[in-house]
């Protein structure tokens, strides 16, 4: 046993060195893995998935079932198929799924055990006792079932393309290329996909066809590639992997940037094609199947097409002679090919009547000298890890002879998969026994064997008539054939077994372990729908989606069920075509481009001056700033909220969105739009409002600045602004359009600053010097528009902390100039930047809520007390309705109250439960009732204990009552009373004077 | 995914786009006049048919602006999108290709692919 | 329990070539009259039959499925088992679940392979760490096994989870050892074996054409095979049950909605903890099979093709490859979708309805999985007895009407 070399245009001539299993091998340039191996006569590639059984290289592709390697060089890439993945310099490659070594595996066992591994044998067993499921048994199977080992250490890149056609055509095989021919300098924008790195198809991988309109194939396909490559209307992919085919003709495509050449961690590694097309022409022919017999899974089996294209393809000759086997006509030209090469197969069998037989085979067998079995069928292999004879039976005769590779052909399957991911029909044709595209329910066109074709003569008619429908030239293919032109097969999906022995196999799913007997298994328990099956055998559910061998199990069960395959069904191919690489699908947006950061105009200040960021939406807000190195946050969050009470302190609010809502019904669009009354709000003045969905609860709030009925300003919450400005926009397009109410987002437009602390008013008078900020001038929720260095700023007075307080809304060009120019002004008034969580905590002081904190999607502002909030002459805002329901409307509604601890040295954890006991028991059984939780918390420096505010049941009624809060690992609650939410200034005198 | 053609932008990706629900769904004239239960089957219950449907869509990612369309949801081919103030097309217009009790079509829908 | 598995039965029947285990459920023509219609033949319409046969001695019971058992939802989804929700109707819902699954492969003698391996639902803002901490809080009180674990204790749960230098870092994560996951197919099996015992007829094949009503009340179901009278008819349809309550003249709360879901080629055990998040949408875990099972979000639209749009695979897989970088060197190995029928409060509906004799189980939006025993159990009690079971009084229609919500929207409001 020892392969060959064959002349191959395909293959360089250049040596690489890659190492299998720590071994290292000679290979060429252009080689795949399996090549390569075959090449240096290795057969022994994998283990399988269950039963830990020898598996070698059974096909030359995609379609791949055992030999899946894990590519220790590639970030220890797991399960990459050995029959696609071209080889370089330095490659290294291990077997998967054997421990200790791919000769010696362990789990071998496995297959000794195989008869209790029945099918839906985990189902029936490993159930007692109580605790071995957990630490025995799933630890074991999870460490036996999986392929390769995890990747390490990768981090992903790969783009995207986008692409607009009117035609795209997947494959560049003769079907394909004649297509492409007839778009040549046409108005179509056509894309032409080609799995492999050349174009070609079948014509490279077989010596099938002899000359096509006078020229070699060769010849043909690079004045065709030629003219394709001229023409500028048609872009070709090479390497590139239709995957998947979407709603309204969306296809997806994977292309390889670096097949056969070391990676470039420099460079995009893949790029994922997302392509729109008018039409789809799919031409990406067919694939062969195998015939299950008894050990066909033994390394050495092969399909015989796949044997065929190494010779071809890869100018590899994996054995000299070795035995065919095949139920149809296709296999002549593969035993041509070997009789060219001086190669001389051991036996020929042919599981056809010999009348039934083409003249040219019996010819060729006859003068060759080779055996020949007709009406004959392989009863099964045998051999230590490879193949090493088969026994061949014809009617009662047994003949068991030598060879160490078995070549099968069990016919050919139209590559169906995309078709059907398109939602088209297929049907069952009897004359290739198999399924073929039907019905089309996108814009869908298949081609040659994709379509049930199997004639080349036939082809050109075939291209002509269903692409008449574009307005092109006919194309012409004047094809010479080396073998017979009309397909003929027979029946034959499972070989009979000899003896039935326990152990004896016949595989229905390689990838999967399942056998011809698993299925009838399945069937006898009642699992007769094949769906069913499936799911039970894991039938087809390999990484391979049983490309060779799903037609074939679906044959079987449909004889077991004694049903039509057309009633059988197939089961239902999901995308994609084979398996995707997560990193192309994510794409470049990962990492630091996976949201984009929003900062503000200050963010740069706020480096410089030590600010820790908290993420708010896609926002970066200061969180704290630290005053010194070892500062923690608790410290820095004290030290802020008490500078602020007693001096003054600013916050970059530009975050904050900001709405501007202009037009002739500006004012009854508000009255709507929130609870609060609008019509008698004086101009200029600003009001604290609140946004209510349909079911009553709040959604968001904001402070509303009345510039005129016609002109209004609405600040919203900093995450919820663009779903407040949608919905806005959704009410007036579609509920209200008679109003004329215009938006507009000035989110952007401004930074927002909020000064605040007893220090401001002298501070803004330094800043602003020809403004009045007086009470009297300027009093609170009023606004002003003022020119600050010849640009129009607005400031008003507000607060948030509940000291006197202004906020400036400045355009952002020179925002930092102003904030600079405040904070030189500030330094005598120990003014001190804050950040989100001081504002958090001083607010709590003071009693504001926050919307998502006292707020959960279950609050209506009723519940806060802010009853006042309520324009209760207005006939109608959006919600209204909803807060008069009888579960709205109840007395013991979970409502806002302020909770303070009894033992002031107690901290009060926000998220925690109010409860009425003074301890828990250790392990709960029975649920503990509570009236509800805190939903903040915060130690406040100002009265130099921990308060809280808490939603809780009747929480109005129960002012200074006491209850416990729960703390988080501990049994004793902490004692608590209700108190009133509001813990600073409750006349607001600091506000308003 | 869906290929929609904005009425104002023409054909774009459906990720462009959010839906918005059953359309011709009119918010009530007069909400305190409703029970509860009326109140509730506005806010809550909208029609959820396998088959036509007429729904709402925004260009979001696009003009930002609200329009209908017919939809054949057991298969999303989108039959027909008109502006919000055009009149809602008649059922009849789409002619009826529901094959099965529950309302699936034999091509592009569920998932058996096979011709029966 | 005719049917008795163990090991032994495993090796008794290799003896035999595996050619007698038996059918583990008849194929029976439809009888012209039942106590109970179920329509639907997953997990929990199978478990419903199973449930209402064994606790309530109801003899003549018919599920009907149009198409195999559990090909809907039972057998789409990302099989994750958990009861850590906020409130308590939902907290005490899905426990009662949970300590149904903790027994299940017992009480069926079929193994669902319940992996009580852990869920962490991480947190990656202040506001996500709010939200946990409070459910957490609650969970707690409500007898759940819920904790709050700090970024190196899940670091040392999930080695693989990149928490740092990521857009949204993680800040921690809610978890409980108690959930896990599943063997989806397995539950709607393990269910329609036993209640075949127990002599309920498992009608595959067969499509319920419509619900048919007399003066609000049933009288039966239209069937592709044939008209099926009762005067009880539980439905349990998933996404198409507001299509058949549409045919009694009943309208739900219900949209029906595309939910993707897929897996990677198998690989030895990498991660075995279920993590989920929110803020960086997708969650995983890892089958005993080796593939990385993976969901994503809902799509934005109504859908009944079971198919959802590419852009929904690619925004969950590029939360994949933030969350674990080296998955970005896996692959897809298969994408499918379901549909599922969501409800406004996110919660489902267990509840009789104005139809004398019809009760609905439906609107578990994403979640309805882990709830499956719990679901079937207390709908059982809700058929049996025309009046819901404790557990599920709270998650009647009325509630759409009176405003008494079980928003469970989780992080619904938003961050300041």
């Amino acid at each position: 046993m020892s392969a060959i070399n064959n002349n191959c245009q395909y293959i360089s001539k250049k040596q690489v060195k890659i190492t299998f299993d720590g071994k290292t091998y000679q290979a060429y340039e252009g080689d795949t893995i399996a090549s390569a191996l075959l090449r240096n006569n290795i057969r022994l590639v994998g283990r399988s998935f269950k039963y830990h059984r020898p598996r070698g290289i059974y096909t030359c592709g995609i379609e791949e079932p055992n030999a899946l390697v894990q590519i220790i060089s590639e970030h220890n890439e797991p399960n990459t198929r050995a029959t696609i993945k071209r080889v370089y310099d330095g490659m290294e490659i291990a077997s998967q799924n054997r421990w200790p070594s791919l000769k010696y595996d362990f789990g071998a066992i496995n297959n000794i055990l195989s008869p209790i591994f029945s099918a839906g044998f985990y189902y029936k067993t490993f159930m007692g006792p109580k605790g071995f499921w957990k630490n025995l048994y799933e630890p074991l199977i999870r460490h036996s079932a999986g392929l390769g080992k995890p990747p390490k250490n990768f981090r992903s890149k790969s783009t995207h393309q986008y692409h607009n056609n009117d035609v795209v055509i997947i494959g560049a095989g003769l079907s394909g290329l004649a297509a492409a021919k007839k778009f040549i300098n046409t108005k179509y924008k056509v894309l032409l996909i080609e799995q492999d790195s050349y174009l070609g198809g079948v014509l490279k991988n077989s010596n099938k066809v002899k000359t096509i309109n006078g020229l070699t194939p060769q010849e043909w396909i690079s004045e065709t590639e030629e003219l394709i490559l001229n023409s500028k209307n048609i872009t070709v992919l090479k390497n590139t992997l239709v995957t998947t085919y979407n709603f309204t003709n969306h296809l997806i495509a994977l292309e390889d940037k670096f097949a056969g050449k070391k990676i470039d961690l420099n460079k995009s590694e893949l790029t994922l094609h997302k392509i729109r097309t008018s039409n789809t022409i799919i031409a990406n022919g067919h694939i062969e199947r195998f015939i299950s017999f008894r050990n066909n899974d033994l390394p050495g089996v092969m399909l015989a097409s796949s044997f065929e294209k190494y010779i071809h393809r890869y100018g590899v000759v994996p054995e000299k002679e070795p035995i065919i086997f095949t139920n149809n006509s296709s296999s002549l030209s593969l035993l041509k090919k070997l009789i060219s090469l001086g190669c001389k197969p051991k036996a020929y069998v042919d599981s056809r009547k010999k009348d039934n037989i083409e003249t040219e085979i019996k010819k060729i067998l006859r003068d060759s000298d080779i055996s020949f079995f007709t009406d004959a069928e392989i009863e099964g292999c045998d051999g230590n890890k490879k193949v090493e004879t088969i026994t061949i039976r014809q009617g009662k005769s047994f003949t068991k002879l030598k060879s160490s590779m078995l070549c099968v052909s069990g016919g050919y399957n139209p590559d169906i998969h995309l078709f059907t991911q398109s939602k088209g029909l297929v049907k069952w044709d009897k004359n290739i026994l198999s399924f073929k595209p039907d019905t089309p329910f996108q814009k869908t066109i298949t081609l040659g064997s994709t379509s049930g074709n199997y004639s080349f003569k036939k082809l050109c008619d075939e291209i002509n008539e269903k692409l008449s429908i574009f307005k092109t030239k006919k194309v012409s293919l004047d094809i010479n054939l080396n073998v017979p032109n009309k397909f003929s097969i027979k029946e034959l999906w499972e070989t009979k077994k000899k003896n039935n022995s326990n152990w004896a196999k016949s595989f229905i799913d390689l990838h999967n372990d399942v056998t011809t007997k698993d299925l009838k298994q399945a069937i006898t328990e009642g699992f007769d729908r094949i769906e069913h099956l499936k799911r039970y055998t894991t039938n087809s559910m390999g990484t391979d989606q049983g490309k060779i061998s799903s037609i074939n199990s679906l044959a079987i069960v449909s004889k077991m069920l004694k049903k039509e395959i057309s009633e059988v069904g197939t089961t239902t191919y999901r995308p994609p075509y084979a398996p995707l690489s997560f990193a192309a699908i994510a794409g470049r947006s990962t990492y630091e481009f996976y949201d984009p950061e929003r900062k503000t105009s200050i963010h740069s200040w706020h480096l410089k001056n030590n600010a820790v960021f908290e993420d708010v939406g896609q926002w970066k807000r200061p969180w704290y700033f630290k005053a010194s190195e070892n500062e923690t946050m608790h410290q820095a969050v004290q030290r802020e909220s008490k500078m602020l009470r007693e001096n003054a302190g600013i916050l970059d609010g530009s975050t904050l969105g900001k709405i501007e809502i202009k037009g002739r019904d500006a004012l009854e669009f508000m009255n709507l739009m929130y609870t609060n009354a609008f019509t008698k709000m004086k101009p200029m003045t600003s009001r604290y409002a609140m946004m209510l969905g349909e079911d009553g609860m709040i959604k968001d709030d904001g402070i509303i600045c009345k510039i005129s009925d016609q002109h209004f300003i609405a600040t919203t919450t900093s995450s919820g602004a663009p779903k407040v400005l949608a919905d806005m926009e959704e009410y007036l397009q579609t509920e209200w359009p008679h109003l004329q109410v215009y938006l507009n987002s000035i989110t952007e437009q401004f930074s927002t600053f909020n000064i605040s602390g007893p220090k401001t008013r002298e501070i803004m008078m330094k800043v602003f010097p020809d403004i009045d900020f007086s009470n009297d001038a300027f009093p609170f929720m009023t606004f002003k528009n003022f020119d600050y260095k010849e640009t129009k700023i607005r400031i008003m007075r507000a607060s948030f902390t509940g000291e006197l307080g202004y906020e400036i809304y400045i355009p952002p060009k020179i925002g930092l100039e102003l904030w600079e120019e405040i904070f030189s002004c500030g330094k005598e008034y120990n003014l001190i930047p804050y950040g989100t969580e001081t504002m958090h905590l001083l607010r709590a002081e003071k009693g504001y809520i926050v919307i998502g904190q006292e707020t959960d999607g279950t609050v209506t502002p009723i519940d806060l007390n802010y009853n006042w909030m309520i324009g209760k002459n207005k006939k109608d805002f959006i919600g209204k309705r909803s807060l008069s329901r009888p579960d709205t409307s109840r007395e013991d509604r979970k409502q806002l109250v302020g909770i303070s601890p009894i033992n002031k040295k107690d901290i009060i954890e926000e998220g925690q439960h109010i409860v009425e006991l003074n301890e828990l028991p250790k392990k709960i059984t029975n649920p503990i009732k509570y009236l509800g939780h805190v939903s903040s918390g915060y130690h406040s420096p100002n009265l130099n204990h921990s308060i809280g505010l808490a939603m809780i049941r009747g929480g109005k009624n129960l002012l200074g009552q006491k209850f416990f809060v729960t703390a988080t690992g501990k049994t004793k609650n902490i004692p608590v009373e209700i108190v009133n939410p509001v813990f600073i200034d409750p006349e607001n005198k600091r506000l308003t004077s | 995914m869906i290929l929609i053609k904005c009425p104002y932008c023409g054909e774009r990706d459906q990720s462009e786009f959010e839906n918005g629900g059953e359309a011709h769904v009119i918010r009530p004239k007069n909400p305190e006049s409703l029970s509860d239960k009326d109140w509730g089957e506005y806010v809550f219950y909208r029609n959820n048919p396998k088959g036509i449907f007429y729904e709402r869509w925004v260009h979001s990612h696009g003009c930002k602006k609200w329009f209908n369309a017919v939809r054949n949801t057991s298969t999303d081919q989108i039959l027909k999108v008109y502006k919000v103030n055009e009149k809602r097309p008649d059922l009849s217009e789409f002619q009826n290709t529901l094959k099965s009790p529950s309302g699936e079509p034999s091509v592009g829908s569920g998932n058996f692919a096979v011709k029966k | 329990m005719k049917k008795k598995y163990s090991i032994t039965s495993l090796i008794q029947n290799s003896l035999s070539d595996n050619e007698n285990w038996g059918k583990m459920w008849r194929s029976p023509n439809p009888k012209k009259h039942y106590d109970v219609v179920i329509v639907g033949g997953g997990g929990h319409g199978l478990g419903t039959a199973y449930y209402l046969a064994k606790h309530h001695g109801v003899k003549n019971i018919a599920v009907i499925e149009k198409g195999w058992l559990g090909s809907g939802n039972t057998g789409r989804n990302t099989t994750i088992i958990r009861s850590n929700y906020l409130w308590d109707e939902s907290a005490h819902l899905y426990d009662h679940a949970v300590k149904l699954w903790e027994n299940l492969s017992e009480d069926l003698n079929y193994n669902m392979m319940f992996s009580q391996r852990g869920v962490l639902n991480l947190a990656h803002n202040e506001h996500d760490i709010k939200e946990i901490k409070r459910r957490v809080s609650a969970n707690r009180l409500n007898g759940l096994d819920t904790m709050w674990l700090d970024k190196k204790e899940i670091k040392d749960l999930v080695p693989i989870m990149n928490t740092d230098n990521l857009r949204y870092p993680v800040l921690g994560a809610a978890y409980q050892p108690r959930g896990g996951v599943a063997r989806h197919d397995a539950v709607a099996w393990g269910y329609a074996m036993r209640a075949d015992e127990l002599g309920v007829d498992i009608i595959q094949n067969c499509e319920v054409k419509g619900i048919k009503t007399d003066n609000y009340k049933v009288e039966g179901v239209e069937t592709t095979k044939g008209f099926i009278k009762s005067s009880k008819i539980g439905v349990v349809a998933s996404g198409h049950t507001s299509v058949l309550a549409a045919t009694a003249g009943v309208r739900l709360p219900l949209q029906s909605r595309p939910l993707q879901a897929l897996v990677s080629e198998p690989i030895k055990p990498v991660i075995n903890t279920v993590v989920m998040s929110n803020a960086v949408h997708a969650y995983v875990s890892q089958s005993d099979k080796g593939e990385l099972v993976i969901g994503a979000g809902t799509d934005g639209y109504n859908s009944f093709t079971q198919r959802g749009g590419y852009d929904v695979i690619e925004e969950t897989v590029r939360a994949i490859v933030e969350l674990y970088p080296i998955f970005g060197k896996m692959k897809m190995l298969r994408q499918w979708g379901g549909i599922v029928d969501i409800c406004p409060d996110a919660s489902p509906i267990i509840s009789k309805c104005d139809v004398e004799g019809l009760y609905f189980n439906c609107g578990w939006g994403t979640g309805g999985f882990k709830a499956t025993p719990g679901s079937a159990n207390v709908f059982a009690h809700t058929i049996a007895k025309d009046e819901p079971h404790k557990i599920n009084a709270p998650f009647a229609l009325s509630r759409f009407s009176d405003g008494r919500l079980i928003d469970e929207h989780g992080a619904a409001a938003v961050a300041h």
